[in-house]
């Protein structure tokens, strides 16, 4: 195993992505690249129009209630920025207006990834980690190369269990814990169905719990674009673009 | 294969189905705004305003929390003392004087006193209110069925689609008949077991629980049933949505 993972490391050298010699199989398909960069520009106007939101009322709580006076679990003014400064900073109409229409194309963009990727064993082909890349030692190996700063990338272009698992995470537990914490603060959907308010134990706790994701997510693309960088930026840029 | 059938019969169930909800007494009113805005932002209106209306269509009830949930005293936001003469002559006399004038589209018009909305069938309701800016705090409303008082007039000619709600505080707010419908789409004269004080809208407020706070409006002067709110205004439904916030603000 030891031999194994070493020359797996050689291999996965960016001098190697270079390499025009991948396999076909490697190249994204038109339904990922599509959804990967409206994925992007929805994601960018959630994430701009949700900062504006929350800088109209920079406060967060635990629970069903919530609001100025009551006591807080954070309050943007004990890390310096005043509730005034920060509502000239947002604008919770813009905010709003943009937050809701980013969140249906996130949405329906998601919708069409997920079905389209299920019907075409997208994600059980090349998201699903191999038998033998489930093992301990085949993560430790992965995760010493993470340390040593080099890609991930196995090979012959497939992903590394880590990237595998991170994203299989991302897309069925994470993503759908955004989507139920967004509308778990909707008067008309806590409506509908009571459920999300418990699931949560309250409104703000959802809008705090949403919050927190917000930094979690964004932490992630941090990552996933420091992999990006380490796997060289240009070539998986273009790729996640022309599909080469 | 077996799984084409299914799927084909998944469609040819849940279709009609669906038709048959949007036939049942619902008209393009319950799913999309008096006035639907351009491009992406507009798309996303209606989506928002359909998706909810068909998860509400069986006019479910917002959750009723109890008494040691409620904030007391509640917290005032925005207007709290309307500046407007008429709205000072009135509080100054404990709104004795105060009349809330029912006319438009209505078999009868007529204005009623704030004893007669009393003596109405009251209903009491510990919800959550919940303002667009992300706050939200729990009180016990007590108040008539809005629905309740346009009966009072005689109820709605079949030419009407929205009632209008004009304020002191010089707000007006279009609703549509299945928010008015609703069981908890009250008009509130009580908070917490007392009279509304002045801080949070009295004489009468509106309170439509499954929309945000800023369709709760305060300080009620007039009601109008319509049938277009085109004139109204800039014509897109209310003052928020004239403001560009979203007419429909169940989200």
């Amino acid at each position: 195993m030891g031999v194994d993972s070493l020359s797996m490391s050689e291999a996965r050298h960016p001098a190697a992505e270079t390499s025009s010699a991948r396999p076909s199989s490697a190249a994204h398909s038109y339904n990922v690249r599509i959804c990967h960069w409206i994925n992007l520009v929805s994601c960018v106007y959630l994430l701009w129009s949700g900062v504006h939101i929350f800088l109209d009322f920079p406060e967060l709580y635990w629970g069903h209630t919530g609001y100025r006076g009551y006591p807080a679990a954070f309050r943007l003014a004990d890390w310096g920025l005043s509730w005034e400064e920060a509502g000239a900073l947002g604008d919770r109409r813009w905010g709003r207006n943009y937050h809701f229409t980013a969140a249906w194309v996130f949405l329906i963009n998601g919708l069409v990834y997920v079905v389209w990727n299920l019907y075409s064993s997208h994600f059980r082909n090349r998201m699903w980690p191999a038998r033998d890349e489930r093992t301990v030692a085949h993560v430790r190996a992965e995760l010493r190369d993470h340390l040593r700063w080099r890609s991930s990338r196995h090979a012959n272009g497939s992903y590394g269990t880590l990237q595998k698992t991170s994203y299989l995470i991302l897309i069925f537990v994470f993503v759908p814990l955004m989507i139920l914490t967004g509308i778990a603060q909707s008067p008309g959907f806590t409506a509908a169905m009571p459920a999300l308010l418990d699931m949560f134990g309250g409104r703000q706790t959802a809008r705090t719990l949403h919050t927190i994701g917000t930094v979690v997510l964004v932490l992630f693309v941090v990552v996933h674009v420091l992999e990006v960088a380490a796997a060289g930026f240009f070539v998986k840029v273009r790729s996640m673009i022309t599909g080469k | 294969m077996p799984t084409r059938i299914s799927r084909r019969r998944w469609l040819t169930t849940s279709v009609p189905a669906l038709g048959g909800l949007l036939l049942t007494g619902c008209s393009r009113e319950t799913f999309v705004p008096p006035r639907v805005r351009g491009g992406l932002i507009g798309a996303a209106d209606v989506l928002t305003m359909s998706t909810n209306r068909l998860l509400l269509s069986g006019q479910q009830l917002a959750r009723e929390y109890s008494r040691s949930d409620v904030a007391d005293p509640f917290p005032t936001w925005n207007q709290t003392n309307p500046r407007n003469a008429e709205y000072q002559r009135h509080a100054s006399e404990g709104f004795r004087n105060w009349r809330l004038p029912i006319s438009g589209l209505v078999q009868r018009p007529r204005d009623l006193s704030l004893d007669e909305i009393r003596r109405l069938p009251p209903r009491t309701q510990i919800t959550a209110h919940i303002c667009e800016q992300g706050w939200s705090a729990i009180g016990e409303w007590t108040g008539a069925p809005l629905q309740r008082l346009i009966e009072e007039a005689g109820g709605v000619t079949p030419a009407a689609r929205y009632v209008v709600i004009d304020t002191f505080d010089g707000w007006y707010e279009g609703y549509d008949l299945f928010e008015v419908a609703h069981a908890q789409t009250i008009l509130a004269y009580g908070l917490n077991g007392r009279d509304l004080p002045r801080g949070n809208g009295a004489p009468l407020r509106l309170r439509v629980e499954r929309q945000c706070g800023y369709k709760n409006l305060k300080f009620l002067k007039s009601i109008r049933v319509v049938d277009s709110m085109a004139d109204i205004g800039r014509g897109t439904g209310g003052i928020n949505s004239d403001f560009g916030f979203h007419w429909f603000a169940g989200v």
